[in-house]
């Protein structure tokens, strides 16, 4: 069972590197808009995007 | 006075070394010093001490008493010519109003206000201002309306003076505020998200402990419990920040709201589960605690999410103006324009609105003929004809021909920003519902922190060995987990399941109030009819088809944007070809078909073409039918009738409506004749036609006051104030922006059912709420003597708390779930 004390810090790491990149996501406004790309990529016009 | 004497000398020994205005450390022997409210006082800076002399001038001492803490952070002052700059680019970005009697209006957005003490300091030492006519400040949104002459004061005399109390303000531009809202969406979005994924790997780590027979090695249970640790402390310190910022206030104003146990909930559970960790031994929360953050959390956003979506409207009635205007360089010549800010415009400047292009300002009509379609401001659903020297209004649509318009009104004095603030003031009048289950939820907390105080000193006294296992037991297992979920959660679930629905309650509470709803209130106008006209009959009469007749009004119309042509292409007849086509704003178009001058239009302007009478079946066309006549220089060729359809469905609705046991009615500005005729075809007894914004207020009134809870179905934004003043309001997502901005539900699908499906579905969710409210009262009834008595242990007590929390957020899932039946409908629907 020693393999737990590598396996559990490093899913605890795991969740973190997630979790940045989550915040950085956020951050950088890729979740400001919910709706919109749903309809845009309906949208004929590409260079709308 | 005797009462602030006897007071304890801390608030003396604080101002020796706090700064008396904001609080800061003094200097050693501060050299700013001022007799301020009854004595010697030090201040922190010659800002702070200007700041106090200024309040002390203006007599208005009082605040220091009245405000709630001393921590007004400090503003740099601003150079007297950085406030005419500011000044000025207001004055010249449209944001001050020009009244009657040389009065100026602003919005401002104000920095540094604290509390209610702020709001009466600001208010009462504008006032005093030379020239200042009138000062309101809005506490909640810290906003500011003043009023001054412009003879006696300057809007940067205006600033000036705020910023000399300390406050800093700016002209109000609404695009602040969408950024404050997207500040906030993020954070709130990243706090839920993160506090999810800890919840998620918390239990995991928590699962072991759980699910094992003869429990694990204790080197093992270290390790998974340190994993935690970790995991936890970022979601109590980041993701739980705002529910211990909510507590914090809460206290600070001596008001105990939901916030105050949740805080203490996470705090204790989270610090006796670390003081465990650390090597004391004991029972572990992180499970619940991560839980519980994720959850509320969750619920919070939900709610964001849709109000966002109100914000977003908002911001939408500034695209219904138009941002530029065509201004006549010169009053006499309409050929030379030049492009400026519709929020330049000055009273007197002449405007040209091309055919097809909506009105930047209020004004009259100084040259030209058009018809104006005004249904966002009347509810008309008609263009109106305009001719010399009629009014139009700002954002209505110029439908037939260029017009040149006098200015009469822009930006805030137009009739849509009068709408906008008549809105405003009817949504500040709305009774606060939240308030109340505010201090019902504050009188449980008490009682629950009296229960802990009360079982901490017993087994203090009792068994002090035990005290603090069995307190945090009576915290944790009644930690309102389950109270403060079982609504939240529950609305949660309604919100995002009647979102797959494409219904969006805009308020929290919307839910709650439509489900005792007993009064449904129609607007006829876009909201039962589809908004727009169609044909709805052809008569002809020189022997010609249907087809024929179709295609020859559709040529003659062609080319133009009324809604009469509107209505005639979606008839798809064949093709014809029209020469020479002249509109007559007011009468028709006019134009050469086969060699022979054709009209179409008013039946008196076509006949005067070939001199016939108006044949006699004009009396026979319906009442809410627009009635148009098709001739050439030889006679009459056909007649059209036209009508705004009812919309799918109105009148399945209105039958689904009184099976629920809800009075429906009419209420409409269109002519009473129209408004019969609909009510009649959907079979609603109750109506009344011709009503304005005013009179639909006051009829909305009187149902209240006899103890109708009235939900009002709008669309046009003269239906905005109504919407206000209506316990809760619906409204489609088509319709004019503004009406979703006072909206408290909105139906984005544009589909009748939504009406019934929200109010079906708000009455189960408000049965669900119940069910889990029932469920943790009675859960709570239970726990908390066996909790307080000792026989539960702090684990006990956390595996009876989420267990009861779970039941609470699986009884919510229910509402979350479509039914077959929908699904299905919804489905066929697409």
């Amino acid at each position: 069972m020693e393999i737990l004390y590598l396996l559990i810090p490093l899913s605890v790491i795991l969740v973190f590197l997630i979790g940045a990149a989550f915040f950085w996501s956020v951050r950088s406004g890729q979740f400001d808009d919910l709706e919109g790309p749903a309809h845009r990529i309906l949208s004929d016009d590409d260079s709308a995007i | 006075m005797g009462a602030e004497a006897a007071r304890p000398a801390l608030a003396d020994f604080v101002a020796e070394s706090a700064c008396f205005h904001c609080g800061e450390r003094n200097p050693p022997s501060s050299p700013w010093r001022a007799a301020v409210d009854g004595a010697e006082r030090r201040f922190c800076c010659p800002g702070c001490l200007a700041i106090a002399r200024t309040i002390r001038a203006a007599g208005l001492d009082r605040f220091y008493h009245q405000r709630e803490r001393a921590d007004t952070t400090p503003v740099e002052p601003a150079s007297g010519e950085a406030l005419a700059i500011l000044a000025d680019s207001a004055e010249a970005g449209g944001l001050v109003t020009h009244l009657a009697g040389g009065l100026r209006e602003t919005s401002l957005l104000i920095d540094g206000i604290r509390c209610g003490a702020c709001v009466w300091l600001l208010e009462s030492y504008l006032a005093g201002q030379p020239g200042v006519v009138q000062a309101s400040v809005n506490l909640a949104t810290h906003r500011a309306r003043i009023r001054w002459d412009a003879q006696r004061a300057t809007l940067a005399g205006v600033l000036g003076a705020i910023e000399a109390i300390g406050y800093r303000a700016h002209p109000y531009d609404p695009s602040r505020r969408e950024a404050q809202m997207r500040r906030e969406w993020r954070a709130l979005l990243a706090r839920t998200a993160l506090a999810l994924l800890a919840m998620m790997q918390v239990m995991m780590f928590a699962l072991p402990a759980y699910t094992s027979a003869d429990g694990i090695e204790a080197q093992h249970r270290a390790l998974l419990e340190w994993a935690s640790l970790v995991l936890t402390l970022p979601a109590v310190l980041y993701c739980a920040s705002p529910f211990f910022a909510g507590a914090w206030r809460d206290v600070r104003v001596r008001k105990l709201g939901m916030d105050v146990p949740v805080a203490i909930g996470i705090g204790g559970a989270f610090v006796a589960s670390a003081w465990s960790t650390i090597g004391n031994g004991g029972p572990v929360y992180y499970d619940s605690v991560t839980m519980f953050i994720a959850l509320l959390s969750l619920a919070r956003l939900f709610e964001l999410h849709a109000r966002r979506r109100a914000g977003e409207a908002i911001e939408a009635i500034a695209r219904d103006l138009p941002e530029t205007a065509d201004r006549l360089l010169d009053p006499a010549d309409a050929s030379r324009t030049e492009r400026v800010a519709a929020c330049s415009l000055r009273l007197g400047d002449r405007i040209r609105v091309p055919a097809g292009a909506s009105i930047a300002a209020d004004g009259t009509v100084v040259d030209g003929r058009s018809s104006v379609e005004e249904a966002m401001l009347t509810g008309e659903s008609w263009p109106r004809a305009k001719k010399v020297g009629d009014r139009v209004l700002a954002a209505s649509i110029n439908r037939e021909s260029p017009l040149i318009v006098r200015v009469d009104a822009a930006g805030e004095a137009t009739a849509v920003a009068a709408l906008a603030r008549m809105v405003e003031d009817a949504a500040n009048r709305r009774p606060a519902i939240a308030r109340t289950a505010d201090r019902v939820a504050g009188h449980f907390v008490a009682a629950l922190l009296a229960i802990a105080a009360a079982t901490a000193a017993a087994w203090w006294y009792l068994e002090p060995a035990r005290a603090l296992a069995v307190t945090l037991a009576v915290l944790v297992v009644s930690c309102p987990c389950a109270l403060s979920l079982a609504t939240p959660a529950t609305l949660a679930a309604a919100a995002g399941a009647s979102a797959r629905r494409r219904i969006f309650a805009v308020r929290s509470d919307a839910w709650e109030t439509l489900a005792r709803v007993t009064h449904v209130v129609f607007d006829k106008t876009g909201t039962l009819t589809k908004g727009r006209l169609s044909l709805s009959g052809v008569e002809p009469l020189a022997g010609h088809s249907r087809t024929q007749c179709v295609a020859l009004a559709t040529a003659l119309e062609a080319g133009s944007a009324h809604p009469i042509a509107e209505a005639l292409q979606r008839e798809l007849a064949p093709a014809r070809v029209a020469d020479g086509i002249v509109a007559v704003p007011g009468n028709g178009v006019e134009a050469i078909v086969g060699g022979r001058p054709h009209r179409f239009g008013r039946p008196e302007w076509v006949g005067a073409l070939h001199g016939q009478p108006v044949p006699a079946l004009a009396d026979a066309v319906a009442a809410d039918a627009i009635a148009v006549a098709l001739g050439n220089d030889t006679g009459w060729i056909a007649w059209f009738t036209f009508a705004d359809d009812l919309r799918p469905g109105a009148a399945t609705l209105v039958g689904e409506l009184r099976e629920m046991g809800l009075a429906v009615s009419l209420l409409s500005g269109d002519r009473t004749a129209t408004v019969a005729h609909v009510a009649q075809a959907i079979g609603i007894a109750d109506f009344r036609g011709d009503a304005r914004p005013a009179a639909k207020l006051e009829t909305i009134a009187s149902l209240q006051r006899a103890g109708a809870v009235v939900a009002m179905v709008g669309d046009g934004i003269n239906d905005a104030p109504s919407l206000a003043r209506a316990d809760v309001s619906l409204s489609f997502g088509s319709a004019a922006t503004l009406t979703q901005w006072t909206a408290d539900v909105i139906l984005a699908d544009d589909d009748l059912r939504g009406v019934v499906d929200s109010i079906s579905r708000s009455r189960k969710t408000l049965r669900v709420i119940r069910q889990n409210l029932c469920w943790a009262f009675g859960y709570n009834v239970v726990a908390i003597p066996l909790a307080a008595t000792g026989h539960l242990t702090p684990l006990a007590a956390a595996i009876g708390m989420s267990f009861s929390s779970l039941l609470v957020v699986a009884n919510a899932l229910r509402l979350a779930r479509v039914a077959p039946r929908e699904a299905a409908s919804e489905r066929s629907a697409v």
